[in-house]
Formats: structure tokens, C-alpha cells, sequence
């Protein structure tokens, strides 16, 4: 009965009464405490053996990984994703929907960015601030503080952009993505950009004005390097990669929850729990996306369909429990691969029907 | 077992050097072995995993004080050991039970687990082996029950799904399984209490 019980207990299934009797047990003797203290210590030590090795884990390998991702050795990458939580400005729910990309500009003006429309833009006053290509936009000038107007920029799924900030900062920008950020930015002004999705930055070295990125409830703060940013409203965590250089993230509404993160290390901020929680990862997985590669590592289905529906702009159904709770290793090289190659691919290790309608593709189990 | 052994003292060399390709070698060896032992004091994965994450960091930061390979367990766990106790004693572990006097005596007994044990460099190497050993020497189904439950902290109900056996055979496992190693281990953790006593 009471080895049962402390069974259930070791291994975290006991409920309170059980645990309850278990702990009048350990009282009644010193026998029975020593007891308890053997078995528990038995249990906790074997933390000490390579559980890993014995474990299997279901992964397979799409494709072996493209070198091209060592040149961001350089690179400080830090991804965002952002949660659910209010958006630090407002912004139109209609042109999320658009399929074109969107310029919003300081006097409410708004744009489509088309191969063929116009190469200079102008603010209010009439004054050229910035020189407009296919696939960037190019700022510059400098403003008094007082003077600081926003621009945004909203990316739909299946689009990518590249936009240069006035301070030289390049920043591109992944798809179903929108950064707010300074038209101009100020003399002596902090460097702040609000983002939603995923971004790249490679921000120019000003030590006197760091640059900050507002997503969800964190900052993320940086003196001058290169950095990704990913943040998703479908996500209730933040994550910060980086891969050379310093940042440092904050909670917006309580500043003294910070933490400083050193290259190959992820911080994850959590919605629920305010936490910030960091660890050492392959930073090359979070940064792909910027060389036209979706990479993953132990990463579940959920997240692999959620990155095919951005990229390709397809809407993903799963009804198959198995797929759920599957997770994948490897990488793809997007313009060489349609969403019916992935799913191909992902077949092979769980067998799983699709069909594809207009651009909903629904998966079922097999019959 | 000694081309590891010496394949591993070479990247202890240029870990000390300050090799990080070597650091994330010990990283990734150690990482999820750390958070197993943190979580069962603390019960909450995260923070678990963050204490993890500052051993290894405090292992880099003091590279220079290890003498040799066989140290990094011994200092990784000794801080993780500390740290417990610290989250304990400051009463950041969060309560699991409605029960107040129960998550004190819970408390009180971990305390005196985790004061009770040792992590001397010498009999650690020997005390890996025997666990290693006795896990590898459970019965298939049983390891398989076990690991899942340790490593991938699962319910049982779900274990029971995936590897399409009833609740009732998973917790007969479970059982097994904890016997089995108590018996092993709980043989040898009494012998390492002599040997320290007798220091």
C-alpha cells in the first residue's frame, strides 16, 4: 500500500490525500523516513546517467543543412516572438489582410509597395526622405527629437521586404510581418522600433543612441550588431537569439527583470509567467529564413505548418494526431520547394493523406 | 569507453583554453541531466532548466579552477545541488499542494536529500557507471516506461497511449522499475556514506 503510493510519488502522480498519507508514514518512524530518503535518492541520482542516449527520439532528416548559414557567425541574431498581447500601436486590422505590402506613412497616407509606382518618398512637408526599389526602401536624414514621426511597414504572408532605417540600419523583414520606426530618426533620441513578426536587423554601431526593439511585453536592447527578430501574435512567448555580440531584454513594465544574453543563447520571455528563461541553441535554425531556408531542429509539426502558411500563404489543416505530435530535423530551400514537397518529404516518416483546395491544404490520417 | 575518455580530456583541454565548440560539447552532455536532478526538488520545468543554464554558465565563467575532466560533473552538480537548497530555503519553489503542512514537509525532506548527498569527484565517475548499468539492465519495456517518464516527464496516461498498453501496465513498470534501482543503487549510495564517514 504505501510502496504504492510512494511509486506514484516518485514518479509525480500521487494526489494530495495519497501524499498526505505517504508523509503521516514518514513520520511514524525513523525507519520509514530512511526509507523514503533512500528511495527518493536512488531516483534523483539517476539524473546522473545519460538518459539521452538510451532515449529515442522519431526525427528525420529533410536535407542536410546549407553552409551558407556560417556566414552569420557575425551576426548578432535575436528572434522575437511575439504573443498575444496588445500591439504597442495601433494598427489597421484590415491591411493585415491585404495580399500587397503596405508603407503607412507619418500624416496617415498609405501606399502599396508595387514593382512600378513611384521611387522617392516625401513626408508632409514635401521633403525627400527616402528613395524607394523593387524590394527595399532606402532612408535617410536625420531630425530634433521633437520632430520624430513613424512610418510602418506591414509584410503579408508569401512576401518578404528589405527596408533601410536613416541610421543605416538594415532591417529585412519576414513574411505576415509589421515594424513601426522612425522616418527619421532623432539627434539624440533613443533609436525605438516596434515589431510584430519576424525581422532580421543589422543595426549600424552608435553607441550614444541604442536601439531598441519593442514586441509584446519585452524590449530588447542593443548597442550596434546584427540581430533577427521574430515575433508572431500566435505565439505567448518572446525569444531572443543571438549570435555575436550583447543584448539585453526587459520586461516593459518592469524594468528590473532583465537578462543579458552571450552569443548561441535563446531568451525566451513567457506571457503567463512574466519569466525570462534562457538556454544555448543553434542559433543557424533561427536566422535561415533571411537566406531563403526553413530550418528546424526537434521542432513540432505545429510550428513546422505555422512557418509553411506564412511563407507560402496557404492555410494548413491537420486532423492527423500522429503528424501533432511529431517533430522534424532539417532544412529547405523555399524557392526550390513547393508545400506539396514538404509534405512529400514529411510523409516518408509519418505516413499521412492531404489534399490540397485552392489554398487550404487539409491533412487526414490514412484509412 | 577509454577512446571517450580521452577524446573527452582533449576537449576538457581546449574547453580550459576557452574553446566554445568544446564548452557546448559539456553544454549539451550535461544540460538535460542537470534539469532532471533540479526538477525533482523545485517540480517546475523552467526554472529547472534555468538553473541548468547557470551551472553551465558558472562551469565557463570558473573554467580555470577544474584540474581535470572527471571535475566538471562533480562542480556542475555540487552547484546545482546549492542552488536547490538555496531556492528551497528562500521558499521560491512554488506550492503544489492546498495542504500548507504539506509543502513544508516536502520541503523539510528535500533538504535533507539533497544535504545527505555528496558529489566527490571519484565515486561520482563510478556511481554514473552503476546507474548507467543498472537503467541499461531493466527489462526493455521497462526502460522504455521509465526514460519516458524521466526524461520526457510525461503522464502516465499518456505513456499508456503511446506505447498502447493499459494505465494499469505502465504503473506496474513504474514500479518495477523503481525497485530495481533502489535495490542497485541504495546499496551503493550506503556504501559512499561509509567511505565519506570514514574520511
Amino acid at each position: 500500500m504505501i510502496s504504492e503510493i510512494l511509486t506514484k510519488y516518485l514518479s509525480n502522480e500521487a494526489t494530495e490525500q495519497e501524499i498526505q498519507t505517504l508523509f503521516e508514514w514518514i513520520d511514524a518512524s525513523e525507519e520509514n523516513k530512511k526509507e523514503f530518503i533512500a528511495a527518493k535518492k536512488s531516483c534523483v541520482m539517476t539524473s546522473l546517467s545519460d538518459l539521452n542516449s538510451i532515449s529515442e527520439t522519431s526525427v528525420i532528416q529533410l536535407k542536410t543543412r546549407n553552409k551558407v548559414f556560417k556566414y552569420l557567425k557575425f551576426a548578432a541574431v535575436f528572434l522575437v516572438l511575439l504573443g498575444l498581447g496588445k500591439l504597442a500601436f495601433n494598427y489597421n486590422q484590415k491591411a493585415k489582410y491585404s495580399k500587397e505590402i503596405v508603407l503607412e506613412l507619418a500624416d496617415g497616407r498609405s501606399e502599396f509597395i508595387t514593382k512600378n509606382n513611384q521611387t522617392k518618398i516625401v513626408n508632409n512637408k514635401g521633403d525627400l526622405i527616402a528613395r524607394k526599389f523593387p524590394n527595399q526602401i532606402t532612408y535617410f536624414g536625420k531630425v530634433h527629437d521633437q520632430e520624430v514621426v513613424y512610418n510602418t511597414l506591414k509584410v503579408p504572408y508569401g512576401k518578404k521586404f528589405k527596408l533601410q532605417l536613416s541610421d543605416g540600419t538594415v532591417v529585412s523583414l519576414n513574411s505576415g510581418t509589421t515594424l513601426k520606426y522612425p522616418e527619421q530618426f532623432g539627434l539624440n533620441a533613443k533609436r525605438n522600433v516596434y515589431l510584430t513578426g519576424e525581422a532580421f536587423f543589422e543595426v549600424a554601431k552608435d553607441k550614444t543612441h541604442p536601439f531598441i526593439v519593442h514586441a509584446n511585453h519585452i524590449q530588447v536592447e542593443v548597442l550596434g550588431t546584427k540581430f533577427n527578430v521574430s515575433a508572431y501574435p500566435e505565439n505567448p512567448t518572446v525569444n531572443s537569439t543571438l549570435i555575436e555580440g550583447s543584448i539585453k531584454l526587459a520586461e516593459a513594465e518592469n524594468k528590473s527583470n532583465t537578462v543579458l544574453i552571450v552569443p548561441n543563447q535563446m531568451a525566451t520571455w513567457q506571457n503567463n509567467s512574466k519569466k525570462i528563461i534562457t538556454k544555448f541553441v543553434d542559433t543557424s535554425i533561427y536566422s535561415a529564413w533571411t537566406k531563403g531556408d526553413i530550418a528546424f531542429k526537434d521542432t513540432p509539426f505545429s510550428t513546422i505548418a505555422k512557418i509553411i502558411e506564412r511563407t507560402y500563404d496557404v492555410k494548413i489543416i491537420n486532423g492527423n494526431s500522429d503528424l501533432a505530435r511529431q517533430s522534424f530535423t532539417g532544412s529547405i530551400k523555399i524557392s526550390e520547394s513547393s508545400v506539396e514537397n514538404i509534405l512529400e518529404l514529411l510523409k516518408r516518416d509519418t505516413p499521412f493523406n492531404y489534399a490540397v483546395k485552392e489554398n487550404t491544404i487539409t491533412i487526414t490520417n490514412i484509412p | 569507453m577509454s577512446n571517450n575518455n580521452s577524446f573527452e580530456s582533449n576537449l576538457f583541454e581546449s574547453f580550459k583554453k576557452g574553446d566554445q565548440a568544446a564548452f557546448t560539447h559539456f553544454y549539451e552532455k550535461y544540460f538535460k541531466r542537470i534539469t532532471a536532478f533540479c526538477i525533482q526538488f523545485i517540480y517546475d520545468k523552467d526554472e529547472a532548466e534555468n538553473l541548468a543554464q547557470e551551472a553551465l554558465l558558472y562551469l565557463w565563467q570558473n573554467k580555470q579552477s577544474l584540474d581535470s575532466v572527471n571535475g566538471i560533473q562533480s562542480f556542475l552538480y555540487t552547484y546545482a545541488k546549492s542552488k536547490c537548497l538555496n531556492t528551497i530555503r528562500h521558499n521560491k519553489v512554488k506550492d503544489r499542494f492546498k495542504n500548507d503542512l504539506l509543502n513544508i514537509k516536502e520541503r523539510e525532506l528535500n533538504i535533507e536529500i539533497l544535504n545527505s548527498i555528496s558529489f566527490d569527484t571519484l565515486e561520482l565517475t563510478e556511481l554514473e557507471r552503476i546507474i548507467q548499468e543498472s537503467i541499461n539492465d531493466l527489462p526493455p519495456k521497462t526502460r522504455e516506461v521509465f526514460i519516458k517518464k524521466r526524461i520526457e516527464n510525461k503522464k502516465n496516461a499518456e505513456i499508456a497511449e503511446e506505447m498502447q498498453v493499459t494505465l494499469k501496465a505502465v504503473e506496474a513498470h513504474m514500479t518495477k522499475a523503481l525497485k530495481i534501482l533502489k535495490t542497485k543503487l541504495s546499496d551503493y549510495l550506503f556504501l559512499i556514506f561509509i567511505l565519506i564517514c570514514n574520511n
